[in-house]
Parts: C-alpha cells; sequence; structure tokens
C-alpha cells in the first residue's frame, strides 16, 4: 500500500507542494485541452469520472467502506439541481450547490448504514441507491419527478459553464482528497481504517469522523451528478442512477490506487480513455476487461497501479 | 379474495424457488467466508445452458440439472484453488473476495452477452409439463411446481449432507471454526472447494428455472439476482443455509403480494426488505450472532 | 472522592446465559499499581473491556474521578484519562512507529501539546521511530501499544498481560516503566498470569474466579487463601 504523506516535519507549505502541483496540472490540462481536442463531451465525462473516483476515494480509500451504491448520490444532485431549475428561478450554480447539498442530506438520512461492516454496508448503499432510483423512476411520481420519462433543462443548457463548472469540482475533490492525505484528521482515518478499537482507544471519534468521511464522498457526488445533469440537460432516470456509473468509479479508483491522491486521477484517464476507445461500440470487450483486470488486481496488485511504485520506495502523494 | 390467495400459494412456490437461488450463496459463505459476487451470473449461465440445449440440442431442459452438475465442478474445483486460499491468506478475505468476485462476475456477463448476445431468451413452455396444477382454487403452470420440488429435494439433500455424512460434519466443523477443523485434521481445502463446487452447482440449477419463473434470462439479470439473493440470504441469517428457505419466502410472498397490489413498487421489494432487514437485525432472522460497530 | 480515582460498584455483565463478572467491586487510588489475577476465563480482560468501554457492563456503577463513566464511548474515556493496552497488541500496522504515537497524541490529549520523542524513549523505540508498526516485533508492538496508551496522558492505565512471552530482561524493562509510570502519577491496574513479574512491581492485588472476586489484599496472603488456591489448582485445598 502507497506510504503516507511526506516528512511530517516539513513545513505545511513543503507538504502541500505536491497537492499543488496535481492541481495545477489538472486545471492546465483540462482548461486547455478543449482548444486542441475538439471533443468536450469526452472531456467532461473524463471529468466527471475523476472527480466520482476520486470522491469514492474519499470514503473507500481512507475509511475502508465501498459504496456500492456511490452512483445513488450522483443521481440525487443530478434530480435535485434539475428540479429546482424547473420549478425555481435560481441562477444554475445555486441549483447544481443545492444539488450537493441534497446528496450531503441522503447521506445523513443513510448514515445507519455505516454502524454496517464491510460487504454488508457495500450491498446495503447498492439496495438504496437502486431504491431512489425505482422511487424517482415510478410512473405513479411522474408529476413531481417526472418518471420515466426523465427530466429536460434545456433553458440553462450551456456547454462551457457546465464544462468549468465541472472543472471546478474536480479541482474541489482533488483538493480535499490531498487534505485527507496530508491532515491530522486524514491521519485518524486511516488509524480507524487500520484498527477502529485501537483508534478509538487513542481518542479518535470514530463514528463521528466515518459520517464525516461519509458525507463529504457524498457532497462530491452530489455536486459531480448536478453539474452533470446541466452538460447533459435532458435525461432519462437510468442515465444518472445506473450502476454503471458506480462500477465504472469503483473499478477506475482500484485500478488507480485508492489511498492516495493521483490514484483516481490516473486510473479514470487510463481507463476512461481505453473505454471511450473501444467501450462505446462494443462495450461487452470493456466489461471483459476490466472484470479480469479486477480479479488479477485483487490477486497480484491489490493496492493498484501505483503500489507498482510504492514497491520500489518512491513515496506516492 | 381469489387475488391473496393467488399472491399467496405463488407467493409461497415462488419464495421455494428463491430459497434456491440464494443457497448457493449462502454455503459458499457459510464455509469459507467468501461472498461470491458473481453468483447471479452463474445462475444465469445455468439459464443457458438449459437454453442451449434446448435449442441446439432439442433435449429437455431438464437435463440441464444433472450437466450442471458436471460444469460446476469443472469450473469451480480449478476455480477455488486458484483463487480462495490466497484470498484467504490476505489481509481482509471479506473485502477483497467481494471485489474479486465481483470482476469475476462483470468478466463472467461479458463473456455471456459475447457468447448469447444481449436478447432474452425463453425455453419451451411445455418441456415440463404443458398443464396447471392447482392448489386452494390457484393454478399455477406446472414448472413452477417442478422447480418448488427440484429446490424442496435438493435443500433436502443438503440438509442430509450436513446432518448424516462425514464430509457433511466435516464441513459443520469448518463452518463454526476453521482453525480448529484443520487441527483436527480436516482437509480444510478439500472441503471448502467441493462447498465451492455446490455452491455454483446450486446457482445453476436454479438458473435452469430461472426462464420459466421469471419469463425469460438475459446476461443483465445476473446482478439483480445476486442482490436478491443476497436479500434473502440476509433475511434469512448470512451463513446459516436453513434460513435461507425463510428469507426465500418472505421475498417470495413480498414480491407477489407487491406484484398483485402495487405492481409499479414490485421491483423495489428486494431492496427495502434487505435494507430494513440489516439496519433492523443484521444477523437475519435466525442467527444469534452479534455485530460489530 | 479525592484519594479514589477509580471505583467500580457491583459490576455485572453476561454473554448470553453465561456469566462473566459478578458483583465486582474494588477501588483503584491515583498513582497506585493494581494486580488483577485469575484462571483463564475469570474475567480479568472483561473487567479490562468494561472500565475501558469496549464492553458495556449489565448493571452496576463505574466511576471515574467523580464522574460515572459506565455508558461514555471509548474515545471520550480516552480524553477522560483511561487507557488501555491489548493482549494483542493492536497496532496501526501500516503507519510509522512515529505516526502511531503522533494520531494517540493528536485525538487522545486535549491538554499541553505531548513530547512524542520522550514518549518514545520510555518505550525504548526511539530509534525505531520511522519504521512501520506492522514489521516490528511482537514485543516492540507491545510497547508500541503502551506508547499510544501513554500519549494520551493517562491518569489511569489498564494493562492487559503485557509480560507474556517476554525474557527475564525484557520483564525487568517493562517493570521498571511500569514503576515509572506509578510514580509520575498514573495509577495502574496490571491484569497478569506472572506472579513473580507482578510482585516486583505492586503488593495489591485482586483475585477473580469465575466472575466473582475470590479476594483482595497482598499478593502473598492471596497465595494462602484457600478460595484462590482452589480456583488455580482446583479440587480440594
Amino acid at each position: 500500500m502507497p506510504e503516507l504523506t511526506p516528512a511530517a516535519t516539513a513545513s505545511p507549505l513543503r507538504r502541500a507542494r505536491p497537492a499543488i502541483l496535481v492541481l495545477a496540472v489538472l486545471l492546465a490540462a483540462f482548461a486547455l485541452l478543449p482548444h486542441v481536442y475538439g471533443n468536450l463531451s469526452l472531456l467532461f465525462t473524463l471529468m466527471a469520472f475523476i472527480t466520482l473516483a476520486q470522491g469514492l476515494n474519499l470514503l473507500y480509500g481512507f475509511t475502508g467502506y465501498l459504496p456500492f451504491g456511490y452512483v445513488g448520490f450522483f443521481g440525487c444532485g443530478a434530480y435535485a439541481a434539475s428540479l429546482l431549475v424547473l420549478h425555481t428561478g435560481w441562477p444554475m450554480l445555486v441549483c447544481v450547490g443545492i444539488g450537493g447539498v441534497a446528496a450531503v442530506a441522503m447521506a445523513l438520512i443513510l448514515g445507519p448504514l455505516l454502524r454496517l461492516s464491510g460487504a454488508y454496508f457495500s450491498i446495503a448503499s447498492l439496495a438504496a441507491s437502486q431504491i431512489l432510483y425505482f422511487v424517482v423512476s415510478n410512473t405513479n411520481l411522474a408529476d413531481v419527478t417526472g418518471g420515466p420519462y426523465g427530466l429536460k433543462i434545456e433553458r440553462v443548457f450551456s456547454p462551457t459553464g457546465s464544462y468549468y463548472t465541472m472543472l471546478a469540482i474536480l479541482l474541489a475533490a482533488t483538493a480535499l482528497a490531498a487534505w485527507l492525505r496530508l491532515s491530522a484528521f486524514g491521519m485518524g482515518l486511516q488509524a480507524m481504517k487500520q484498527d477502529p478499537v485501537s483508534a478509538a482507544m487513542a481518542g479518535v471519534p470514530v463514528v463521528r469522523m466515518r459520517l464525516l468521511a461519509w458525507l463529504i464522498s457524498a457532497a462530491v457526488a452530489g455536486l459531480c451528478g448536478a453539474a452533470y445533469a446541466w452538460n447533459i440537460s435532458v435525461f432519462y432516470p437510468d442515465a444518472v442512477f445506473t450502476l454503471q456509473i458506480s462500477v465504472f468509479a469503483i473499478v477506475f479508483a482500484l485500478f488507480g490506487g485508492v489511498g492516495t491522491v493521483i490514484g483516481p486521477i490516473v486510473g479514470a484517464v487510463i481507463l476512461y480513455s481505453l473505454y471511450s476507445a473501444i467501450g462505446i461500440s462494443t462495450p461487452q470487450y470493456f466489461q471483459l476487461i476490466y472484470g479480469v483486470l479486477i480479479v488479477l488486481l485483487v490477486l497480484f496488485l491489490p493496492g493498484g497501479v501505483l503500489s507498482l511504485f510504492a514497491r520500489r520506495g518512491i513515496r506516492v502523494f | 379474495m381469489e387475488l391473496l390467495e393467488y399472491a399467496i400459494v405463488g407467493g409461497i412456490l415462488y419464495g421455494i424457488f428463491f430459497s434456491l437461488i440464494g443457497i448457493g450463496l449462502n454455503l459458499i459463505f457459510g464455509v469459507m467466508r467468501i461472498i461470491n459476487l458473481a453468483h447471479g451470473q452463474f445462475i444465469v449461465l445455468g439459464g443457458y445452458l438449459a437454453f442451449v440445449l434446448a435449442r441446439d440440442l432439442h433435449w429437455n431442459p431438464l437435463w440441464a440439472l444433472p450437466l450442471s452438475i458436471v460444469a460446476a465442478a469443472i469450473i469451480g474445483w480449478p476455480l477455488y484453488y486458484a483463487v480462495v486460499p490466497r484470498l484467504q491468506a490476505s489481509g481482509d478475505p471479506e473485502m477483497l473476495s467481494f471485489i474479486l468476485f465481483f470482476g469475476l462476475g462483470q468478466a463472467v456477463e461479458a463473456l455471456t452477452v459475447l457468447g448469447f448476445g444481449t436478447d432474452q431468451r425463453s425455453l419451451p413452455s411445455d418441456a415440463m409439463g404443458s398443464g396447471n396444477i392447482g392448489v386452494l382454487g390457484q393454478e399455477f403452470p406446472d414448472s413452477w411446481w417442478v422447480a418448488a420440488a427440484v429446490s424442496l429435494a435438493a435443500i433436502g439433500l443438503l440438509w442430509l449432507y450436513f446432518s448424516r455424512t462425514k464430509l457433511g460434519y466435516a464441513t459443520r466443523a469448518v463452518m463454526s471454526n476453521r482453525d480448529e477443523a484443520l487441527a483436527t485434521g480436516i482437509d480444510v481445502h478439500r472441503v471448502s472447494a467441493l462447498a465451492f463446487v455446490a455452491g455454483l452447482a446450486l446457482a445453476a440449477i436454479a438458473g435452469v428455472f430461472v426462464p420459466y419463473l421469471l419469463g425469460s434470462v438475459s446476461p443483465d439479470l445476473g446482478g439483480e439476482l445476486t442482490t436478491t439473493s443476497f436479500a434473502i440470504v440476509i433475511i434469512g441469517s448470512l451463513g446459516n443455509p436453513l434460513g435461507t428457505i425463510i428469507g426465500g419466502l418472505v421475498f417470495g410472498l413480498g414480491t407477489m403480494l407487491m406484484q398483485t397490489y402495487y405492481s409499479s413498487w414490485s421491483n423495489v421489494v428486494p431492496y427495502a426488505l434487505l435494507l430494513v432487514i440489516v439496519l433492523l437485525r443484521p444477523q437475519g432472522l435466525l442467527a444469534k450472532a452479534a455485530r460489530n460497530a | 472522592m479525592s484519594s479514589e480515582l477509580l471505583r467500580l460498584e457491583r459490576v455485572n455483565k453476561r454473554f448470553g446465559g453465561h456469566v462473566v463478572l459478578a458483583d465486582v467491586s474494588f477501588a483503584v487510588a491515583p498513582g497506585e499499581i493494581l494486580g488483577l489475577v485469575g484462571p483463564n476465563g475469570s474475567g480479568k480482560t472483561t473487567t479490562i473491556n468494561v472500565i475501558s468501554g469496549l464492553y458495556r457492563a449489565d448493571s452496576g456503577r463505574i466511576t471515574f474521578d467523580g464522574h460515572p463513566v459506565h455508558h461514555v464511548p471509548m474515545h471520550k474515556l480516552a480524553h477522560l484519562g483511561i487507557n488501555r493496552t491489548f493482549q494483542v497488541p493492536k497496532t496501526f500496522r501500516d503507519m510509522t512507529v512515529r505516526q502511531n504515537i503522533e494520531v494517540a497524541a493528536h485525538f487522545g490529549h486535549a491538554g499541553a501539546p505531548v513530547d512524542i520523542d520522550s514518549i518514545l524513549r520510555d518505550i525504548d523505540l526511539h530509534k525505531h521511530a520511522g519504521k512501520t508498526a506492522g514489521s516490528l516485533t511482537v514485543n516492540q508492538q507491545k510497547l508500541l501499544d503502551l506508547g499510544r496508551a501513554l500519549a494520551t496522558g493517562p491518569k489511569l492505565l489498564l494493562v492487559d498481560e503485557i509480560g507474556a512471552g517476554l525474557n527475564p530482561a525484557e520483564l525487568g524493562g517493562i517493570a521498571d516503566l511500569l514503576r515509572k509510570l506509578s510514580q509520575r502519577g498514573i495509577a495502574l491496574i496490571v491484569v497478569e498470569h506472572l506472579m513473580a513479574f507482578l510482585g516486583s512491581i505492586t503488593s495489591r492485588v485482586i483475585v477473580l474466579g469465575a466472575g466473582r472476586m475470590l479476594f483482595e489484599g497482598s499478593l502473598d496472603a492471596a497465595s494462602h487463601h484457600p478460595e484462590v488456591v482452589a480456583a488455580f489448582f482446583g479440587g480440594e485445598v
């Protein structure tokens, strides 16, 4: 597993250097790429998946809880933002923000799930996400949520606006991951992950911190979903609640390496690029590849691709 | 109320079948603490085996039952030895197996699509009897009764295995304490491999009936079947094979009743059941085990 | 109240039908070392688990520093000044020795900043500060576990069979450390099987048998007490 932070004795600015570097690279890359590479939509979706992988990493990498139902928060944000657009005249950015808040509210409601351990939690979160999907897409609720017919918010359609909003969300998610990696809070999370009883005896408020990580992770997904809804503007329920989104986020994060900041970024960039090359036309080949990849990863490289560097003694941020 | 009687009798039949659906998952977890997230995809494979036999060889799909056992042995035995001992030696076997089998399930699903396409496939409806059998004035297709009978037989055989055979005793020993079983000279890996194969076989056997009880089989059913199985197993109690019957019945009755009265919400049933049980009583309706915070 | 740091009053604990602690009552003064002995299964570790909040007592009271603590969550107990070691040491395996102490220093100590280096020296791990906890020997991990507890600035430290597996030289070192801690004002409850080791650090013991308190007094008198002898050796005296 990749080692923890740069030397704790270094000054705060020096310790934050890798974080600033990563943020700068991301900003430069996604601000400049649209000028050389015309497919804005692909870049946008790539940013969304990096964000989701990072958001998932915030929970899984630091607490060991793997939310199979992560997409539920994404959908929550998408629907909350879109419904606000349809029923109020509030500016889009406010709606996006409230999308994030809605996801946090849902996470609070689902807070009791955190009492569960490992696999129970994963499956229960999946069940919760599916229930959300079925509720939202139920024909009886079509008047409120659009039901199976989905939502249309074309009046706010703005490829550039949504693009830069997603970029901002991506940077925020990355900054959060960096903060967890460098801060005492993050260290407490790591301790909890390794041994919750010992951590409690070290004074770590285990339950409260776990909840906080959960809420932060949900917020990232919610904001991401809201920005995504803004970008595509017309969507059916399963576009924002499909399990495939959770699966991709998990696979990308695992492949890159959880518990680090650049792991999810690397994983998402490599695998999503692969997906866009072969997966859209023949999704089953991509599915086969990542299925086999996961099996191989668990057997031989559970720390993800970046752990190859950690094995050589290179510290991974 | 005709509707209610239909829902109840149907729910019981459906529920018995779903106990079979869930029992393979429970057996594997009970014996080796591995969560086979590819369970649903193996069920689907059983369905496709029956489909191939019917379509290409014109055999009665019931032949898929013994063939499933053979196939499970051929695939399961090497799969066990390739994967499980390594997982158990790792730092977090439960979660790692969860993720590994999730990946395996995705790969199997992809292969199924590549092999058969994404269409829904059904089986000849009269292969298991062309009539209906009625109880309490409610009629259900023969295939449902055959499925329930096979499920009960399979569960009965499993019970006999556990309570009457030497290997069964050894398996129970491994289930209750792996290290102690090892210390008493039981070949834990062989016992576990056998249970693993049995778990896959049970899944495939259940899969043979899926086209009859669910209408058709298609590759994407896998994920849903896994979650449903999980719900059933957790309701009964994870690790206790007999509990799966309770779980199946609760699920079967719940689904039938929902389909009869509020059909647009019927697909919420397995997920809602799972959430409720897991939050209220995660040890299931039967187990006494305490859970960790 | 001022001469008593911890008091247990009629603490009971059962698991299912099995009674693990029955009417356990005793007190510990600040800076005192109290031994807790008994055959296997007598409830020693359960007593520690109940005091440190891992288990909740079914009935009875536990008062610490004047506050009732039998319903307080573990991390709050750590803040109040109760801490413990684990029979099988629970360290944060993938974190370094120094980080293990840092976690406790940051989260467990509300008061003055903790001198991590002096704790590392106390537990004799300052030369290994950069190694991961998982790479230490079992005995070093026990010491790290102890260091983690110390970093929270405890007033009461529960030590669970720390002597197991140590050679005489190591035992002597631990005995010195425990005595030093007691001199600093930290009260200790030391669960032990090794009587000579226990005898070298304290004179007051409590003997448990099948969850009941059999004896409270000096170690010497304990070894002559008929019920104690019966509990350890069984049968008629």
